[in-house]
C-alpha cells in the first residue's frame, strides 16, 4: 500500500514550472482585466457622476445586471451561450474578458463615489481658468475623484485577482486549475491546497499592503 | 413556447432551487452565529484571542472562496477521512467559513463605533460584561449591522453557484445538467443548443432573488446610518 506522506518541499520543487506558469497566468489575466476595468470604471463612472444622458441609464442597467447574477453565471454565458451565435472566444479570452466586465461594473461605482464627492466649486475654478469640460474633468475631477475612489476600487481589483480563481470552471491554466490538475495526477490533494491557499494569500495581502502604503501616499491633504 | 421549455423550467425550480435555498439558510445562518460572537470577542483587550481571531479574517477574507470549496471538498478528507461531506453541504461550510469573516469584521466595526459612553452607563447600572454587551451594546450595534447584512445575504445567494463546480445541485448546476441534455442526441436529448436560453434564464431567476435585496440595502443604509 501506498502510503501517502506530506512532503511540501518535495511537492513544490518537483512541480515549480507548472506552479510558476499558473501564477504568471494569474497575474496576467488579473493584470489585462485590471487595467480594463480601471477604464471601463472611470469613463462610465464619470458618464454616471455627470449624468450623460442615455450612456449614465445604459450604465446604471450594466451595473445593476453585473451585480445582482452571480459571477460564475455570466462566465457561463460568455463561454458556453455566446458560442450558439457563433461568438467564439479562446480561454484566455474568456478568463480576462469576463472578469474585466464585472470588475468595471463595480468600479464605475467607486469612480461615481469618487467623482460625485469632488465639490463642483473645485471644477467652476477650472471652467473660470478657461478650461474646457474636458480637461476639467481630466485635470480636476479626475486627480481629485481618482484619489477618493483609490481605496474602494483597490478592493475591487483584489476581487478580480481572486475571482480568476473561477476559471478553473473553463479550463484554463491558471492557478487555481494548474493546482488541481497536479492534484490529480499525483494524489498530493493536501500539498497542492497547501500551496495553492499560500499563494493566493501572499499576492491578496501584499495587495492590502500595498494598498494601505498607497493610501497613505496618495491620501488627499485633508484626509492625511 | 417550446416543448422543450417547460421540463427544463420544472427542473431548475423544483431541484436546483431548494439546493440554492438549503445552501444559502445554512450559510447565513453559520455566518450570522460565529461572525457576531468572534466579532464581539475581537473586542475584548486581550491579545492572543485579538490575534487568533484576526489571523481568521484575514485567512478566510483574503482566500477566493473556491479554494475555500477545494479546501473543504477535497482537503478535508484526504487530512481525516472522516470529514467527508457531500457538494452543497461543502459548499454551505466553505460560504460559513467566508460569510462569518465577513460579519466578524462588520460587527467588530459596529461594535466599537457605540460610544464609551454606553459602556460607562451599563456598568454604572451594574450590568456585568455580558449584561453590558447583551443588553445596552449588542442591540445598538445589531441595528447598524443590517445593511451590510443583507448586502452579504447577497452576496451568500450569488456565490452558492460555487457548488456547481463540485457538481452540488442547485440553481446553475440544474441549468447545466439541462443544457447538456438538450445537446445530447436525440433518444437522450434532442440535439439542440438552447445554452443561451437556459443561462440567461438562470441569471434572470437570480437577479429576480439578489435585486430586491440590494434596494433593501440601500434602503436601510439610508435609514439607519
Amino acid at each position: 500500500m501506498l502510503l501517502a506522506t506530506y512532503d511540501l518541499w518535495a511537492f513544490v520543487s518537483d512541480n515549480r514550472e507548472e506552479l510558476l506558469d499558473g501564477v504568471l497566468n494569474t497575474l496576467k489575466v488579473s493584470g489585462f482585466a485590471i487595467v480594463g476595468a480601471f477604464f471601463i470604471g472611470a469613463v462610465l463612472g464619470a458618464a454616471r457622476a455627470h449624468r450623460i444622458p442615455v450612456v449614465s441609464q445604459l450604465t446604471a442597467v450594466y451595473v445593476e445586471v453585473i451585480r445582482n447574477t452571480p459571477i460564475l453565471v455570466q462566465i457561463f454565458m460568455i463561454f458556453y451561450a455566446l458560442p450558439q451565435f457563433g461568438i467564439v472566444f479562446d480561454q484566455f479570452t474568456v478568463a480576462w474578458l469576463s472578469v474585466m466586465i464585472w470588475g468595471g461594473a463595480f468600479n464605475s461605482e467607486n469612480f461615481r463615489a469618487g467623482f460625485q464627492a469632488v465639490s463642483y466649486r473645485y471644477r467652476e475654478a477650472g471652467y473660470a481658468l478657461g478650461f474646457s469640460p474636458l480637461s476639467t474633468f481630466l485635470n480636476v475631477t479626475l486627480p481629485i475623484g481618482g484619489r477618493i475612489a483609490l481605496p474602494s476600487s483597490i478592493n475591487t481589483y483584489i476581487s478580480v485577482l481572486k475571482n480568476t480563481s473561477l476559471m478553473y470552471v473553463i479550463g484554463y491554466a491558471e492557478l487555481t486549475t494548474t493546482s488541481l490538475n497536479i492534484s490529480n495526477l499525483t494524489l498530493q490533494t493536501t500539498e497542492s491546497l497547501t500551496v495553492l491557499a499560500a499563494v493566493y494569500l501572499v499576492l491578496v495581502w501584499t495587495l492590502s499592503a500595498l494598498i494601505r502604503l498607497l493610501e497613505s501616499r496618495l491620501a488627499l491633504p485633508e484626509t492625511r | 413556447m417550446p416543448d422543450w421549455v417547460e421540463p427544463v423550467v420544472r427542473y431548475i425550480l423544483e431541484d436546483g432551487l431548494p439546493g440554492t435555498l438549503r445552501v444559502s439558510a445554512i450559510a447565513v445562518a453559520g455566518s450570522a452565529l460565529i461572525g457576531i460572537v468572534f466579532g464581539t470577542l475581537m473586542t475584548i483587550r486581550f491579545l492572543p484571542l485579538q490575534a487568533l481571531i484576526r489571523f481568521y479574517i484575514e485567512v478566510f477574507r483574503g482566500l477566493p472562496i473556491l479554494v475555500t470549496v477545494f479546501i473543504v471538498y477535497f482537503g478535508l478528507p484526504s487530512a481525516a477521512p472522516r470529514l467527508e461531506f457531500g457538494p452543497l453541504t461543502a459548499a454551505s461550510i466553505a460560504l460559513v467559513l467566508w460569510g462569518s469573516a465577513q460579519v466578524a469584521e462588520a460587527t467588530r466595526g459596529a461594535v466599537q463605533s457605540i460610544p464609551r459612553e454606553q459602556h460607562e452607563a451599563a456598568s454604572a447600572l451594574g450590568f456585568g460584561w455580558v449584561g453590558r454587551h447583551g443588553f445596552v451594546v449588542m442591540p445598538q450595534a445589531l441595528r447598524r449591522l443590517l445593511p451590510p447584512f443583507v448586502s452579504l445575504l447577497v452576496n451568500i445567494v450569488q456565490n452558492s453557484t460555487l457548488a456547481q463546480v463540485i457538481g452540488g445541485l442547485e440553481i446553475l448546476e440544474a441549468g447545466e445538467r439541462q443544457n447538456e441534455r438538450l445537446t445530447a442526441v436525440p433518444p437522450i436529448g434532442l440535439g439542440e443548443i438552447h445554452a443561451f436560453e437556459i443561462f440567461a434564464g438562470v441569471a434572470v431567476l437570480f437577479f429576480l432573488i439578489s435585486f430586491p435585496l440590494t434596494r433593501l440595502a440601500a434602503y436601510l443604509e439610508r435609514r439607519l446610518v
